[in-house]
């Protein structure tokens, strides 16, 4: 899963950033609206974390640019709680907002329930042919035993079970899994598609040559 | 019944009542005391008329008895007098005289100059004596004598004549007519009571709507305004007043709202920081390095709230205690240590600090003044770009000392000018608290050079540099 965080405190970015990494998110930041709205337009995040107060123009003016153009979810960040604030930005497009201070597994709680329901999944547990995925706890289940994963293949695992019966490009799951700093092989895909087969056997992915992957 | 008096509109039924009760009062003992005189002059007027009259039948009965025209003696009166025993004589008003029943009618009675009766009419009460009379001739004298009403007069010789009346059924009158005077007094005063609460109702009816208003303003909606009608009274005029007060207060209010949600909207970004850093530190067992990362940023973030709640009180000080500890101050020394104290950042940039310093004294907070040079010198310092120069000025003139810096930087537009030295405020509501800058720096700089009966202003114009001048009275 990969998210974009606009926020201009870079303490705060920082923080935030950190955290979701070490939630296995691939993580890229902006810290003015300009930027923020150019990097979100220009790929496609699983979420955005998007700061009110913004330099350049605000974060409600990005959500104005943004929503014509994409359909990411937006997680809203204000440091004023007053309810026209948050009328405002709920509004403008924004799907979810958290009053600073928050609490961080708030923060992350909010991002896998908006992750899940943009991909049109209401439980946070996704049961496909007797493997059970847990997308609050990140684990992976066959037949009631757990199955260890690394974060990588774990993240793999979750966006096609999220995108379920659905053919994901290779440029898609490279989009979604690996951040803007990742130097990454091209081959690595392949390397985790083969580690999963051998763990959760070889019938769970299916390989469509020349478009990509998909779980039925 | 106290707090029956506290109510505006029953003091002034109060007050309305007894004046009203003073006034039908007066009024209605005047007119008894004109009916009792008016009824006494009447019966004087009958009793006189009623005595000439009896003379004139007198003198007709007399002269058909007596042939001769002469004056009489006294005891030829006498004789006269006596001989009045028969009423057919009289016309018949003055039968009565004769008959010893006819108890409240006019009576008669003539005494000479000795005292001696000459005439007694038979309904003359008992009681009735030769009446004294101070002069002998002429005399007269108008008198009541418990329930009768005598005149008395003298006549030549020292005759005495009296003629008088019962006048208990008068006074019975006049009782009723007091009765009557009395009660319709009373209906007026109760209906006077009645329209004087009406209009004292009406005259308090919108005063009773402002106080509703204001209330309503107390409890919290500070929107409300007294309606104020097209009429231009004493009220409406309040009612402007009360208006106008209003909008001020809440302006002052909506001021200090604001004011409370950016303090705690700075403090909120800090806050986060921390929260987010010391979660993610204990989720779950780290190296010295990651530990010492986290440590420090939650450190800065700490830093940085320290800063913002330092601020927050030395405006709150300025607000709260306008009395200054006042001491004589030269600006030229304060404003050499402020840069003394700011040089290093100056090198850090590359910018020269160019001062120009008169000795300029004046009665001031030492402190105060240090907080205000240091922060115009910072802020021009910051918006200097690297490599240029800052000037700072201090000179006296015409009784004040003024402290003056300029940048070079790139200036501010118009429109922010007003409103610069807000709390708060910033040119670009995103650059700030990342950068060290609270807001608050020339608000807390106003807030000072206020309380010192100064003045600050700025000069600026985009990609001219800005210059601030802070002028405070001097001393001789």
């Amino acid at each position: 899963m990969r998210l974009l965080i606009i926020e201009d405190d870079p303490l705060l970015q920082r923080s935030l950033a950190a955290n979701l990494r070490e939630e296995n998110y691939a993580v890229d930041t902006a810290d003015d609206g300009e930027s923020g709205l150019f990097k979100a337009s220009n790929s496609d995040y699983d979420c955005i974390v998007l700061d009110g107060m913004l330099p350049v123009f605000d974060g409600w003016e990005v959500l104005r640019r943004l929503r014509p153009l994409k359909s990411t979810p937006v997680l809203m960040l204000t440091a004023r709680d007053a309810v026209p604030d948050r009328v405002r930005g709920l509004d403008a497009g924004a799907d979810d907002y958290l009053t600073k201070p928050f609490d961080s597994d708030e923060l992350l709680a909010r991002i896998r329930a908006l992750i899940r329901r943009s991909s049109g999944q209401a439980s946070s547990l996704l049961e496909i042919d007797g493997i059970t995925i847990d997308t609050a706890s990140r684990t992976v289940s066959q037949d009631g035993k757990e199955i260890s994963l690394t974060a990588r293949e774990y993240a793999l695992v979750e966006y096609l079970a999220l995108h379920r019966s659905q053919v994901v490009s290779r440029s898609e799951l490279y989009e979604h899994l690996f951040d803007e700093d990742d130097d990454t092989l091209s081959n690595l895909l392949d390397v985790h598609v083969s580690n999963i087969r051998k763990k959760l056997g070889p019938e769970f992915i299916t390989t469509r040559r020349g478009h990509g992957y998909s779980v039925e | 019944m106290n707090l029956l008096f506290h109510s505006v509109r029953w003091r002034l039924q109060l007050w309305h009542a007894l004046i009203l009760l003073g006034v039908i009062t007066a009024l209605c003992m005047l007119a008894y005391r004109l009916a009792v005189e008016d009824r006494r002059e009447r019966i004087d007027r009958e009793l006189e008329a009623f005595e000439r009259a009896f003379m004139r039948s007198f003198w007709e009965v007399q002269s058909r008895k007596n042939k001769e025209d002469k004056i009489p003696s006294t005891g030829e009166l006498r004789q006269r007098f006596r001989s009045l025993e028969n009423a057919q004589d009289f016309p018949l008003e003055m039968r009565d005289l004769f008959d010893p029943e006819a108890k409240d009618s006019t009576y008669l009675a003539f005494w000479d100059g000795n005292g001696q009766t000459l005439f007694r009419s038979a309904n003359a009460p008992a009681s009735l004596g030769c009446p004294k009379l101070s002069s002998s001739d002429g005399d007269r004298k108008v008198g009541t004598r418990g329930i009768y009403r005598e005149l008395i007069q003298g006549g030549p010789r020292g005759f005495r004549s009296m003629v008088g009346r019962d006048i208990s059924s008068d006074r019975m009158a006049l009782a009723r007519l007091g009765w009557q005077i009395t009660g319709s007094g009373a209906l007026f005063w109760l209906l006077g009571l009645l329209g004087g609460w009406w209009l004292a109702g009406r005259a308090i009816q919108p005063i009773e709507a402002i106080s509703q208003t204001a209330s309503r303003i107390a409890g919290g909606k500070l929107s409300e305004r007294i309606d104020i009608a097209g009429t231009d009274n004493e009220l409406t005029r309040l009612s402007q007043v009360l208006n106008e007060t209003f909008d001020r207060l809440a302006a002052g209010i909506e001021r200090q709202r604001d004011f409370t949600a950016d303090a705690s909207h700075e403090l909120r970004t800090p806050l986060t920081v921390i929260l987010s850093e010391t979660s993610r530190g204990l989720k779950r067992e780290r190296t010295a390095e990651e530990y010492q990362e986290v440590i420090s940023n939650c450190s800065h973030a700490a830093t940085r709230m320290r800063s913002l709640v330092e601020s927050l009180l030395l405006l709150a000080r300025q607000d709260d205690s306008p009395e200054l500890r006042r001491e004589v101050v030269d600006l030229s020394s304060v404003a050499s240590d402020s840069i003394q104290l700011l040089q290093p950042l100056a090198d850090q940039h590359g910018i020269r600090v160019i001062a120009d310093l008169e000795s300029a004294r004046c009665s001031a907070d030492p402190n105060a003044l240090s907080i205000v040079a240091g922060n115009l010198i910072s802020n021009a310092i910051s918006h200097q770009p690297d490599g240029g120069e800052v000037r700072i000025r201090v000179f006296s003139e015409e009784r004040q000392v003024v402290l003056e810096v300029a940048d070079h930087g790139p200036g501010i537009s118009a429109e922010h000018l007003p409103r610069l030295f807000d709390r708060f405020y910033r040119i670009d509501p995103a650059r700030g608290s990342a950068s060290g800058h609270s807001g608050l720096g020339l608000a807390i700089v106003r807030a000072i050079v206020e309380n010192h009966q100064g003045g600050v202003a700025v000069e600026s114009a985009p990609g001219e540099g800005a210059t601030f001048r802070v002028s405070l009275p001097g001393m001789a």
